[in-house]
C-alpha cells in the first residue's frame, strides 16, 4: 500500500485534538484531511471527503459518536478515543478497529494505526461491517433517535415518537410533525425503547402507549388500535396480550 | 414536638393505669382495715384521689412542654409551675366535689375534713409529675438530637464521597489528565499550572470533609480552581462570571454545598453546547441570610432530562437538616437557562 491514509479527526475538545495531531503529524502513511468539533460536522465531512480512517470521540455535544455512525453513507474504519471504558463493548458492535482510552500514549496510537493498515491491506470487507450493528439491548433505555433527512440531521426525543412502522430493511418513525426513515430493525427498537411506554403491537408496528385513543374489536378474533389523530393500526394476537398487560384491562 | 408520650403507646397507658389502680386499691384497703371505714366510702375517696388526679395529671405534659418551648429564667419557671399546680389542684378538687355531690352528698362532710391533706397531696403529685415529664422530655429531645446528628453526618459523608467521585470520575479526571498530556507537548508551563490546580482542588475537598461550615470566600476559591481546570478543557465554551457583594464574602455556608451545582452546570450546560455558555454566580445579603444564585445557560435542543437529580436532592436534604427548612433551595428552569437559588441563614452571634 503506497498511498497515504486519508484521516478525519472528530473530537470536541481542542487540547485533545492538538495532542492527537501532534502524535500523527510525522507518520508517513497518515494524511489528516479534516478535523471536526462535533458530530454534525463529522457526518458532513465524512460523507463529503470519504476518508479511510476516522478518529472518533464518543461523548460529544448534541449527538454521540455512536449516533453519528448511524448516519453515514460512507463507512470508514473507526478508532474510538474516549475517557470512558464502559462503551468498549458497544464499540465492538460497530466493529471498530480499536478503542483508545484517554489519556493514551503515542505508541498505543501507532499500534492502532498499524492495525488499520493491516486491515485495509488484507482488504477485509468494509461494506458488511456496519450491518453487524447488533439488535440486542444496550445499557439504558433509548432517549432519542438520530436520523438524517437529506442534508439535515434530526434529533427525535423518544417521547415525540407516535409510532414506528417497519418497511423492509428500514423503519418509518412517525412524530406529530413528520415521518422519518432510518436503517434499523424493529427488533432493535422493541428491545431498546422503554417497554412500559412502547409496545410492539404487530410485526409491523410499535406504538407509544400514551398515543392510543381506543382499542377496537375488528373481527371476531382481531383488534385494531386507534391513535389520537385517528390513525388505525392492526394488532396481532400477541400484541393484544402485551397491551392487556401494560394497560391492565 | 408537642406529642404526648401516651399517644400511640398503649403499653405505657396500661402500666400507668395499673399503677394508679393498685395505689387506689391499696388505699381503700388501708382505709377499711386500719381506719375502719365503710367499704363504699373507702372506695369512693380512693377513686376521687387516685383516679381523677391521674387523668388530669396526664395533661401536665403540655404544661411542661409549653414552658420548655421558651427560654426563661429559673424564677419564672418556679412561678409558672406554682400557678400551674394551683389551677390544676383547683380543677381536681372541684371535680372531686362534683362527683361526690352527684353520687352521694353524705360524703361531703368527709370530703371537707380531708381538704388540707388533699391540697398538700395535690401539690406533691404535681411536683412528681413535673419531674417525671421533664425527664421524659429530656430523653426524647436527646434521642431526636442524636438521630438528627447521625443523619447529618451521613449526608456530609455522602457529599464528601460524591465530591471525591466527581474528581475521579471519567468526565473530570481522565479528560483533565488528557488535557495535561496535550499541554506537556504544546505548553509545558501551563501543564504544570494545571497539575498544581488539580492537586490543590483535590486536597481542599479531601481536607474540608470534616468541617461543617466554611466562609463563602473559601468555598468560591475552590470552585474557581475547579472551573479553571474545566476552562482549560472547554476553552471559550465555558465562561464563568462572579458577581459577589462584598458583604457576602465572610458568610458562613455548609462546606461543598455549591460544588454539585457547578458540576451540573458543566454537565448539562457546557458539555452539551456547541457555543459559549456562561455560569453566573451571584450573592446578595439579606437581613438574616445570604442569597446565592447560580445560573447557567443551556441549548434547548440538548434534551437530557434534568429535574431534581440526586445532587439537588442532597442539597435540599442537607439544608433541611442544618437549618430545619426544606425550602431553602429553589430551582427555576427558564428553558434556555437553569437557575438555582440558595438561601443560607446567617446567625450573627456565631
Amino acid at each position: 500500500m503506497n498511498e497515504k491514509l486519508k484521516v478525519i479527526l472528530i473530537e470536541d475538545e481542542e487540547l485533545a485534538r492538538d495532542l492527537l495531531k501532534s502524535y500523527i503529524k510525522d507518520h508517513p502513511k497518515i494524511e489528516l484531511i479534516a478535523e471536526c468539533e462535533n458530530g454534525f460536522e463529522g457526518v458532513q465531512k465524512i460523507n463529503e471527503l470519504n476518508p479511510d480512517l476516522v478518529f472518533l470521540d464518543i461523548q460529544m455535544p448534541k449527538i454521540t459518536g455512536f449516533e453519528m455512525l448511524e448516519l453515514l453513507d460512507h463507512k470508514p474504519e473507526i478508532i474510538f478515543t474516549t475517557a470512558y471504558d464502559q462503551f468498549a463493548l458497544k464499540a465492538f458492535d460497530y466493529s471498530a478497529v480499536d478503542y483508545l482510552l484517554k489519556p493514551f500514549s503515542k505508541d498505543r496510537l501507532m499500534v492502532a494505526i498499524d492495525r488499520v493498515i493491516d486491515r485495509i491491506g488484507n482488504n477485509e470487507g468494509l461494506a458488511e461491517k456496519f450491518e453487524k450493528v447488533s439488535d440486542f439491548r444496550v445499557e439504558e433505555n433509548l432517549e432519542r433517535v438520530v436520523v438524517k433527512d437529506r442534508n439535515k440531521i434530526n434529533i427525535i426525543p423518544v417521547e415525540k415518537i407516535r409510532y414506528i412502522e417497519s418497511l423492509d430493511d428500514y423503519v418509518l418513525i412517525y412524530t406529530n410533525e413528520a415521518r422519518y426513515m432510518k436503517q434499523k430493525t424493529m427488533k432493535f427498537f422493541e428491545a431498546n425503547l422503554n417497554q412500559k411506554n412502547f409496545i410492539r403491537i404487530h410485526r409491523s408496528y410499535i406504538v407509544q402507549v400514551d398515543n392510543i385513543a381506543e382499542i377496537q374489536q375488528y373481527e371476531k378474533e382481531s383488534y385494531i388500535v386507534i391513535l389520537k389523530d385517528g390513525t388505525k393500526l392492526k394488532v396481532s394476537k400477541s400484541g393484544y396480550k402485551k397491551l392487556k398487560e401494560v394497560l391492565h384491562f | 414536638m408537642l406529642r404526648h408520650p401516651f399517644i400511640n403507646n398503649r403499653m405505657l397507658i396500661l402500666y400507668y393505669g395499673l399503677f394508679w389502680l393498685t395505689l387506689a386499691a391499696s388505699n381503700s384497703l388501708i382505709q377499711i382495715f386500719w381506719y375502719d371505714e365503710e367499704l363504699e366510702k373507702a372506695i369512693f375517696t380512693s377513686l376521687v384521689v387516685f383516679i381523677i388526679y391521674p387523668v388530669i395529671g396526664a395533661s401536665i405534659w403540655y404544661i411542661v412542654k409549653f414552658e420548655g418551648a421558651k427560654e426563661t429564667d429559673w424564677m419564672w419557671t418556679m412561678l409558672y409551675h406554682v400557678v400551674g399546680a394551683t389551677i390544676l389542684n383547683a380543677i381536681w378538687l372541684y371535680i372531686g366535689y362534683i362527683v361526690v355531690k352527684i353520687f352521694d352528698e353524705s360524703f361531703l362532710h368527709n370530703l371537707n375534713e380531708t381538704l388540707p391533706t388533699r391540697i398538700l397531696f395535690g401539690y406533691i403529685l404535681y411536683t412528681v409529675y413535673v419531674v417525671f415529664f421533664y425527664a421524659v422530655n429530656y430523653y426524647q429531645t436527646l434521642k431526636e438530637k442524636i438521630k438528627k446528628e447521625a443523619e447529618l453526618k451521613s449526608l456530609i459523608r455522602e457529599a464528601e464521597l460524591s465530591a471525591l467521585k466527581s474528581q475521579i470520575n471519567p468526565h473530570f479526571l481522565f479528560n483533565s489528565l488528557n488535557s495535561i498530556s496535550s499541554l506537556t507537548v504544546s505548553n509545558p508551563s501551563k501543564a504544570q499550572e494545571m497539575v498544581i490546580n488539580l492537586s490543590t482542588f483535590m486536597r481542599y475537598s479531601l481536607q474540608h470533609g470534616q468541617e461543617d461550615m466554611v466562609s463563602l470566600n473559601q468555598e468560591l476559591d475552590n470552585i474557581k480552581l475547579y472551573l479553571g481546570i474545566e476552562k482549560i478543557r472547554f476553552g471559550k465554551k465555558l465562561n464563568p462570571i462572579f458577581e459577589i457583594e462584598e458583604t457576602c464574602e465572610n458568610a458562613q455556608i455548609p462546606n461543598m454545598i455549591l460544588q454539585p451545582l457547578y458540576e451540573n452546570a458543566i454537565k448539562y450546560g457546557v458539555y452539551e453546547a456547541t457555543g459559549e455558555v456562561s455560569i453566573v454566580t451571584r450573592c446578595q445579603t439579606g437581613s438574616k441570610h445570604v442569597l446565592i444564585t447560580i445560573e447557567n445557560g443551556y441549548e434547548p435542543d440538548s434534551i437530557k432530562n434534568r429535574g431534581e437529580g440526586i445532587g439537588l436532592r442532597n442539597i435540599r436534604q442537607r439544608l433541611d437538616l442544618i437549618y430545619g427548612n426544606p425550602d431553602l433551595i429553589r430551582i427555576i428552569d427558564k428553558k434556555t437557562s437553569f437557575k438555582v437559588e440558595l438561601i443560607i441563614p446567617q446567625n450573627k452571634q456565631a
